[in-house]
């Protein structure tokens, strides 16, 4: 009871933040423009897709209309993949540092919880919250294309909880830059850079960081450094692959489950540690 | 049996990030407290008394020394189920009404639903919040903020009662509110450990009151033991005091302050209290009463961190 009373206070908290909201403002908005412009037309010749009352694909067969379909759905995953992990970050990053606030540490932690209990609560409320955002969008895209192009593709209800768990792979980065700092802006810019910028260039390393120098031991440390980091690029790659029909990769989120657990364990021993 | 129980805590923070230098917040401080007492921990600021309520509560890890709790062996999590506590600057999120952040620490603190359906009302008309309840916290004043914690300490029905600063902001009246609260919880067995700068507060409701100066315990007594003043003595009389017997005592090396219908007397043994009280008596004098004179908490509390400071 404890730690679901931690957890529905946490989801309580994002509520009353605006950045939540306006992430529901903006996929409502896609979801309108989405059941208020598409459609599709049935001729002898098949399925045809309209857009704003335009034909915009030619008349296709019903397997091949169901792939534009799932193509468009992972073109829309896309673009909420995007609006999740940058406004998720924002909606999310203050949650553990003002949970460790002076005044506000003092009461968790006087009462019979562990650290890490705190922590794992927070974290849980954080991505419960974001999850309930993404499946939101993505239920509604599923029975908004469902129901107007007879386009039933489970594997976009599946992705909520993916792209969730990818999401939950960042939060553990942040999660530990917002322990080590107590400082929402620098878990904040902490979240941004590694998505941005580090996981980024690990992810193309071939192409960028490799070509730095030829020294092996440096390619090895690179190497290392994206085994150990959760695997965000990749993740997202395989995943909307797989929203357009294709094979879902399993190994980046594998080894992300790793390091993200690594990463929570390092915040939970860092936070058992500190002095409040 | 002590509830409450330190063996030679000692807490040293390191201070500054490039001269790194020890700050000794807790100096060997030993205590103990009795169960039931209402027991004040008095102190300059950054005389390490906010520091040993964090020891207690494991919110800060002593470097040497230990502590029991309610018997148990710090740190320990559990524990804190039998805990209150209001911490000196609590802030609690402002989204929520008084009612949910009760709901929320109740919760935590392992009080299950339907108790804490019955409680909170009654522990918000207690401390006069009854008719906020439905309001956020964002919107409330200081001194309601410290009446919400001070129901939020108790919502788990504690044993123990850790209170830092508790009337801070409150008014004269909800200040005596809360001392009247404290005392019947202290009639219903619960002990309270206070921090408070309100010495004069702290004299009225404290049965036991201790001294902490630069992380270190100067004395350690009831309020009545630390308002004593050693060797001096007052004498109530009728009328005045004739000239003639302030002369002769000042020869008798006596130090006497003359006032109205009384006199005070710095004596070195009672035979020059028994000399002074025979020499008025000699001159006529009315006694109606003797008793050693009294310091407030405040006096006592100055005179020693003076005295320390000065060794």
């Amino acid at each position: 009871m404890k730690f679901l009373a931690l957890v529905l206070g946490t989801v309580r908290e994002m509520a009353a933040k605006a950045t939540l909201y306006f992430l529901l403002g903006v996929s409502t908005a896609i979801l309108l423009g989405v059941l208020l412009t598409v459609s599709s037309s049935v001729s002898t010749e098949g399925r045809t897709l309209v857009v704003f009352g335009k034909e915009a694909s030619p008349p296709l067969a019903e397997d091949m209309f169901s792939d534009l379909v799932m193509k468009m759905e992972a073109g829309l995953t896309g673009g909420l993949f995007l609006g999740v992990v940058l406004f998720g970050v924002f909606a999310t990053a203050g949650l553990i540092p003002d949970a460790l606030e002076k005044g506000t540490v003092d009461l968790y932690l006087s009462k019979p919880i562990h650290r890490w209990e705190l922590l794992l609560g927070k974290y849980t409320g954080g991505v419960v919250g974001i999850f309930a955002v993404i499946l939101y969008f993505l239920a509604s895209l599923w029975l908004i294309l469902g129901i107007k192009l007879g386009a039933w593709n489970v594997n976009i209800l599946l992705s909520s909880l993916l792209l969730t768990y990818i999401f939950a792979s960042l939060y553990a980065v942040i999660s530990y830059f917002g322990v080590l700092s107590r400082n929402s802006a620098i878990a904040i810019l902490a979240g941004l850079l590694y998505l941005f910028v580090a996981a980024e260039l690990l992810e193309n390393r071939a192409h960028g960081l490799y070509l730095l120098s030829d020294n092996t031991i440096y390619h090895a440390v690179i190497d290392t450094c994206y085994w150990i980091a959760p695997q965000i690029p990749a993740m997202q790659a395989t995943l909307l692959k797989s929203i357009a029909g294709g094979t879902l990769d399993w190994r980046p989120f594998g080894q992300s489950l790793l390091s993200s657990t690594a990463l929570f364990g390092l915040a939970a021993w860092t936070l058992k540690n500190k002095d409040f | 049996m002590p509830v409450i129980e330190a063996d030679s805590l000692s807490k040293t923070y390191q201070a500054g990030l490039i001269r790194r230098t020890k700050v000794d917040a807790l100096a060997s401080f030993s205590i103990a407290v009795e169960a039931g007492e209402i027991f004040s921990l008095l102190g300059p600021n950054g005389a390490g008394k906010t520091t040993f309520v964090k020891i207690i509560l494991s919110l800060t890890l002593p470097t040497s020394g230990g502590a029991t709790i309610l018997g148990q062996k710090l740190p320990n999590d559990e524990v804190k189920g039998r805990i209150g506590y209001l911490p000196e600057s609590h802030r609690y999120p402002g989204y929520f009404t008084g009612e949910q952040i009760l709901r929320l620490f109740g919760q935590l603190s392992g009080v299950d639903g339907s108790t804490l359906d019955a409680r909170i009302p009654v522990l918000l008309d207690l401390v006069g919040m009854g008719q906020w309840r439905k309001t956020k916290v964002k919107k409330y004043s200081k001194g309601m903020m410290q009446r919400l914690g001070l129901a939020q300490a108790l919502v788990n029905d504690p044993d123990i009662l850790f209170l830092d600063e508790p009337t801070d902001g409150v008014d004269p009246v909800g200040r005596k509110d809360i001392r009247e609260l404290l005392r019947d919880l202290k009639l219903k067995g619960k002990t309270i450990f206070l921090n408070s700068h309100l010495l004069s507060e702290v004299e009225l409701i404290s049965d036991r009151v201790a001294i902490l100066d630069k992380g270190k315990l100067l004395k350690v007594g009831t309020v009545d033991e630390l308002t004593r003043s050693g060797s001096r003595y007052v004498i109530g009389i009728n009328g005045t005091i004739p000239q003639a017997w302030e002369t002769e005592a000042r020869a008798l090396v006596m130090d006497v302050q003359v006032a109205e219908e009384s006199v005070s007397i710095g004596c070195n043994s009672p035979a020059e209290l028994n000399a002074a009280i025979d020499l008025l008596r000699k001159h006529g004098v009315q006694i109606v009463s003797v008793g050693q004179q009294r310091n407030t908490l405040e006096e006592s509390f100055l005179s020693l961190i003076k005295r320390e400071s000065a060794s």
